[in-house]
């Protein structure tokens, strides 16, 4: 038998080099610079986009709906569900807002594509949407990114008989959803179950009625009206399981509130935790509701020292804000998208210090968390703080 | 005031693993240095993410070059000589191989004579060869670890590597066919063949060799806290050595003066000096679009970026499925399914397509890491790495929809294999592309094993060209790209090397000044 019977050859080394050297010096001199695939990442995520306000409608007695056109080139791709991140400037504060996209994706795509989203006025929380909602006007500018967010259809997971179940502006990304399989584009069915304390409070309701059809279908559940002619109640279990089919996904979107009550319901109806996905929501109204908040921090006032390279800022912060409100009351501009800890895209590191982080807002990797990376959106000051930030 | 000093010793472009080691291994020889990553984490491909509150291991399947920690191999070394400490769990088995159309099922574990005994007890008669065949793997490996710290003349080569040196010329195929073993037993010890990403025609023994020593002798490892507990350790024990860390910040230039490095202008628009810059973005994108002034770069370097190929990227299907492996009968770690035959070369033509794919290779984390899902879940995740090439054409419209059907057929086809049909059992699904590594690190192409292995760029030969290809002083490379190749335990040692490259320059420039 001939194992490595060849091994009396000793020059492998040297004829390989005297290939390579070969080939290198017989390749072209001209630079080539074609990447298709980073071209087409670009394409997909463009980052930030300069847009143009084109129009604004009342959709409600307190909600408009605006929509938005890219000042040159297209809009990207992205899939019903997902938002965009809104770039703003109140007064001196420099921040971001997330809304669901309420427009189709292929309206984004189309000649003339535009994106939409709806803002409503009047909630306590809402410094951004009701500022929005009272300023803005056709030919207003704007910079936005997006595509983001998982809040999506996925085929290789879901069932194609979704159930939307919306309350207040949650019901954007439905709107959204409905249109595009209204039009043929996505293959779904989808039941909307959407509920309001009053008709009044219904966003959008026109533009449901009219994308409704035998794969759309648009319930309203009213709480607060007697004489409510149609669903009457909370989103329930009974109502639930009177319009959602057998093996449905449950798409759930709305204030804070609402997922606890309705993750209830759906384990009564034993909906397997795999067909149920929950929107994140922004950051909680009152974070000393959350589980392990220590409730004497509430009122406190700290210093955060903010690392940013080689420079250092000292600013005020208040406990019952998340840091990156901090950061940009004071001018100090900090990255941010989902502003739910989810997306992480505010990762910075705890140099010292303590922070709470709800367990409902808390995207953390569990590297950082053992080693003091914390998403600055969604992280509570419980004493003076020490962070690095990333330099915008 | 500004972000920056005025000046630091080094620049490192990009905070994945190679840079971070490089920064590292800079930092503690007393070099002042800043590390400058365009994403807002860590680690390039080591990472993770979370969806439902769940981590979700990204990308690694497992390291090699850890070994036991009595046994440390150089990884493993490097690590605890930097103080980075890792929970390192070791990966039960090396791989289960499944070739049904040769009836190959078999399940191989680390371990020269362990190994021999699992092929020999299907394939009787070959136990003596395959243990040869293992020596001579780990003769070559051993050689490759002391020549690529130590070169030597070659009379003192010949004297004291001969095998090295006798196999080097040879592709892994010529000299495996020369033990005389069955066909099926090749196919078997082929099955690594996608983590250097080579058919084995024109894969180098030497490289072959060591990946062989390495996985079968010191075995394979993970990270308990995913691979991205190793970047985030890496990037915090860096800030400890000094390292000044910038993530979303992309270096978009690198300045050259005279005919040297003089710094880095980032996207930003800061411009930062340094008269050393280690970079980790590929040499293609950085000779043709990232050098200033253009003409600094010289055209021995454009050729020899055009002379060099490409290798893979990756196409993945990561899945957190709602029951235990026991349930689904997933009893492995690690899966490479063939699902034609073992002809590495029909592989390779296949994988310039956009599916459906013959080989893939399927990780069960929980075998490895039990706590890696909640109780009575399992992170499964299918891989196939395609070459860049049939993805060029592809539009964002079709995006979307194309990723989805590749996947659905990855999972339908190892859905056949389990028994169980796992599109049932997604809680959550995420589908990475060549187009995610290119969006979220800028690799060329989406590349992430930098070029192609093979005899025209053979390893050997990357060694004794390296110092010729230092083109522009005060310049190296770290990454996948760079000399020891793919993989995160390669771009390691790659990072290292580069700090060795830049701290020689910077010692014969200060001799000389």
């Amino acid at each position: 038998m001939k194992v490595y019977g060849f091994l009396k050859d000793v020059g492998g080394a040297g004829r390989v080099t005297a290939r390579r050297q070969s080939l290198f010096q017989s390749a072209s001199a001209e630079p080539q610079t074609r990447d298709p695939i980073n071209e087409l990442a670009r394409a997909l995520h463009p980052g930030p986009l300069a847009l143009t306000v084109t129009d604004v409608r009342d959709v409600s007695p307190t909600a408009r709906k605006l929509r938005f056109a890219p000042k040159q080139g297209r809009l990207p791709v992205f899939q019903c569900g997902q938002y965009l991140s809104l770039e703003l400037k109140i007064g001196q504060t420099v921040t971001t807002r997330p809304y669901s996209i309420c427009s189709a994706p292929y309206q984004a795509r189309q000649e003339d594509g535009f994106v939409e989203i709806t803002v409503r006025n009047g909630k306590s929380d809402g410094f951004a949407a009701n500022w929005l909602y009272a300023n803005t006007k056709a030919g207003d500018e704007f910079t936005a990114s997006l595509p983001f967010g998982q809040f999506y259809y996925e085929p290789l997971r879901d069932s194609r008989h979704i159930v939307g179940l919306a309350g207040g502006s949650g019901i954007t990304p439905f709107y959204s959803m409905a249109q595009e399989i209204a039009a043929g584009k996505l293959d779904a069915e989808l039941t909307i179950l959407y509920g309001s304390v009053t008709s009044a409070d219904v966003i959008l309701k026109n533009e449901l009625e009219a994308v409704a059809c035998d794969k759309v279908h648009y319930v309203n559940v009213i709480s607060g009206e007697k004489d409510y002619p149609g669903e009457k109640g909370f989103l329930t279990r009974e109502v639930i399981s009177k319009y959602a089919g057998p093996d449905s996904t449950f798409f759930v979107c709305g204030p804070l509130p609402m997922y606890k009550l309705i993750a209830r319901e759906l384990a009564a109806l034993n909906v397997p935790p795999r067909r149920i996905r929950m929107e994140v929501f922004g950051a909680p109204k009152d974070v000393s509701a959350a589980e392990g908040y220590p409730k004497d921090k509430l009122g406190e006032h700290y210093t955060i020292t903010v690392v940013r390279g080689i420079r250092e800022d000292e600013i005020p912060a208040r406990a019952s804000e998340p840091v990156a409100v901090a950061l940009e009351r004071a001018g100090i501009p900090i990255p941010t998208r989902c502003r739910s800890g989810a997306c992480g895209y505010c990762h910075s590191r705890l140099l010292s210090g303590e922070i709470f982080v709800p367990a409902d807002g808390d995207g953390r990797r569990r590297a950082d968390r053992e080693l003091g990376f914390f998403h600055a959106c969604s992280s509570y000051p419980l004493s003076d703080l020490r962070i690095k930030i990333p330099i915008l | 005031m500004g972000f920056y000093k005025e000046k630091y010793d080094a620049i490192v472009v990009g905070g994945a693993l190679s840079g971070m080691a490089c920064a590292m291994t800079l930092a503690s020889k007393g070099k002042d240095v800043l590390l400058l990553e365009r994403h807002n984490l860590p680690g390039g491909i080591a990472t993770s993410f979370v969806r439902g509150g769940m981590e979700i291991e990204a990308t690694l399947h497992e390291m090699m070059s850890i070994g036991p920690e009595d046994q440390p191999l150089k990884i493993r070394a490097f690590f605890d000589e930097m103080g980075v400490k890792i929970h390192w769990l070791r990966v039960p088995e090396a791989y289960h191989m499944s070739v049904p159309s040769e009836k190959i099922e078999i399940t191989l574990h680390a371990g020269f004579e362990t190994m021999a005994r699992e092929i020999d007890a299907q394939y009787p008669g070959t136990h003596d060869k395959v243990l040869k065949l293992m020596e001579l793997c780990q003769s070559v490996y051993s050689s490759v670890n002391v020549l690529s710290v130590h070169p030597m003349s070659k009379p003192a080569m010949l004297l004291r590597h001969p095998e090295f040196v006798k196999t080097c010329g040879y592709s892994a195929k010529e000299v495996l066919d020369t033990f005389g073993l069955p066909k099926e037993v090749c196919d078997i010890l082929s099955a690594y063949w996608i983590y250097v990403a080579a058919p084995l025609s024109n894969l180098p023994f030497t490289v072959y060799a060591v990946l062989m020593a390495d996985y079968f002798g010191g075995g394979s490892y993970v990270c308990r806290d995913f691979s991205y507990e190793m970047a985030a350790r890496m990037a915090v024990r860096c800030e400890e050595l000094g390292v000044q860390i910038e993530y979303l910040q992309e270096a978009d230039k690198i300045l050259v003066e005279d005919g040297h490095v003089r710094g880095v202008r980032t996207k930003r628009g800061d411009e930062i000096r340094a008269d050393f810059v280690a970079c980790s973005a590929y040499p293609n994108r950085c000779y043709t679009s990232m050098i200033e002034p253009a003409s600094a770069v010289p055209a021995a370097a454009i050729r020899s970026v055009n002379a060099r190929r490409l290798s893979v990227t990756c196409f993945s299907v990561a899945m957190l499925l709602d029951r235990s492996p026991d349930e689904l009968g997933i009893r492995d770690y690690s899966y490479f399914n063939s699902f034609t035959d073992m002809d590495t070369d029909k592989h390779w033509e296949n994988l310039k397509t956009l599916g459906p794919y013959h080989y893939v290779t399927t990780i069960c984390l929980n075998r490895a890491n039990p706590d890696c899902t909640p109780p009575g879940m399992t992170s499964l995740s299918i891989t196939t790495l395609p070459l860049p090439d049939g993805y060029l054409q592809v539009t964002e419209d079709e995006y979307l929809r194309l990723k989805r059907s590749i996947a659905r057929d990855m999972i339908e086809q190892m859905s056949v294999y389990f028994g169980v049909r796992l599109l049932d059992h997604i809680v959550e699904i995420e589908i990475e592309t060549p187009v995610t590594v290119a969006h979220y690190t800028g690799a060329w192409n989406g590349g992430i094993y930098g070029y192609r292995h093979s005899m025209d760029d053979h390893i050997v030969a990357r060694l004794q060209m390296s110092e010729q290809e230092n083109y522009i002083p005060g310049l190296a490379f770290c990454g996948a790209h760079a000399i020891s190749g793919n993989g995160m335990s390669p771009a390691i040692t790659n990072g290292r090397k580069a700090a060795k490259t830049l701290l020689d320059e910077m010692a014969k420039e200060a001799a000389q000044a």
